[in-house]
């Protein structure tokens, strides 16, 4: 039984990557990720090659001046956000940009949810008094780029877990499992492996739901698992089923999190999510 | 709070977040009243949007309704996951928030004497 179940889980993995069910990198990203390699590389050449695209651009900036990173001062130039932010985040609003209208037609409300959970993963990590929380909120932000890979090139299955979810009061990777034998976070790890996205993105992509199992990323992982918990229980956006998913006690002890950390944590979150309202409409 | 459109701001609306220029120079405070005269600033500035306390036109009865029906669709989200003490604790503090927005929006509308009767 276990060694069929291997089997059909290794075949499908196959499959996935046979029939070019991921999405090709982002030219754009795939551009910086080169040049970034490079150490000899200077901001002002990756400002360039993101400023050759002006749409782009300003996407990367209005993320940049939203309630995410809460900057007293606009930030005005691709530059200027390479400088304030970093390369990393600055890359990871790119990726986010690049993917956006992905992210859009794969479900409803699953937007929402992943700017819901960035955010609120900037929280915890702004409550734990991290100085990398917008690092951590970019990983919140692409944590489920895996249902967006089901829901546009595997059509046939996101029905079938559709179906079970509604049928049967499941969690969405429940049912991903109970139908594929595998779940979302892993085929977020294939993308990241295909697309070569640092560990950081990585780690919470794939194992966002079994924080415990993180190894390279494991605290940036803990707080997109549980971010992805509270809002949820929020109620802002929608993930693919109406609950909420449990937060590892392990994940939440890593963290050294209390009971009274959480109405800390969720006044963070109340102004951010208020004013995310401008990056929920789609168009430029 | 919102945000909205500075086309679609009115004067009299009170802001929920301070205005800043963009190199950081105060503009308005937070919970001051937008006037004619800072519209046509923020207009001149390329400031296209500000943040405004949502306006209260709900009944007691009303917002006593909204806070039970957002505790039932919390119940609801939470239904799979009672008995876990750390679950427990997210949604006892995210009624805590219902309540508390519950409260300050009755204190808003009640005569200053009925203050401190809102439980």
């Amino acid at each position: 039984m276990t060694t069929t179940g291997l089997n059909d889980r290794v075949a499908a993995k196959r499959e996935v990557r046979r029939i070019k069910n991921l999405p090709t990198v982002p030219g754009i990203v795939a551009k910086i990720s080169r040049l970034v390699e490079n150490p000899e590389t200077s901001a002002a050449e990756v400002g360039r090659l993101i400023t050759q695209d002006q749409v782009l651009s300003a996407k990367v900036l209005r993320m940049a001046n939203s309630a995410f990173f809460g900057m007293s001062r606009k930030i005005s130039s691709i530059a200027q956000a390479l400088m304030i932010l970093g390369f990393d985040v600055v890359k990871g609003l790119v990726l986010t940009s690049s993917v956006f209208d992905m992210i859009q037609k794969s479900m409803a409300g699953l937007w929402e949810h992943s700017i819901g959970c960035a955010a609120a993963s900037g929280a915890v990590a702004t409550a734990l008094g991290r100085d990398d929380a917008e690092e951590i909120l970019v990983a919140g932000l692409l944590h489920d780029l895996g249902k967006v890979v089901l829901a546009l090139n595997m059509p046939e299955e996101m029905d079938l877990i559709k179906s079970k979810v509604e049928s049967d009061n499941v969690l969405f990777y429940e049912a991903e499992t109970a139908v594929m034998d595998f779940h979302h976070g892993e085929i977020g790890q294939w993308l990241a492996e295909h697309w070569n996205l640092p560990e950081s993105l990585a780690e919470p992509m794939r194992l966002h739901h079994n924080p415990e199992r993180a190894m390279v990323q494991p605290e940036c992982t803990a707080i997109v698992h549980i971010a992805d918990s509270i809002i949820r229980g929020w109620g802002f956006g929608y993930a693919g089923d109406p609950w909420v998913p449990p937060i590892s006690p392990a994940a939440w002890e890593m963290l050294k999190l209390k009971g009274k950390d959480l109405p800390e944590i969720l006044n963070i979150l109340e102004p951010k999510l208020a004013n995310l309202s401008e990056l929920t409409q789609s168009g430029s | 709070m919102k945000r909205i459109s500075v086309e679609h701001a009115q004067p009299g609306q009170i802001l929920a977040q301070k205005l800043q220029r963009s190199d950081g120079v105060l503009l308005a405070g937070q919970g001051s009243e937008v006037t004619e005269g800072l519209l046509r600033m923020l207009t001149r500035m390329n400031i296209d949007s500000i943040v405004i306390e949502e306006e209260n036109k709900q009944t007691p009865e009303e917002l006593e309704e909204t806070f039970q029906n957002r505790c039932a669709e919390l119940e609801g989200r939470f239904a799979r996951v009672t008995g876990l003490p750390l679950m427990a604790a997210l949604k006892a503090a995210l009624i805590d928030r219902a309540r508390r927005e519950r409260d300050e929006a009755l204190a808003a509308i009640l005569p200053a004497a009925e203050e401190g009767a809102a439980q």
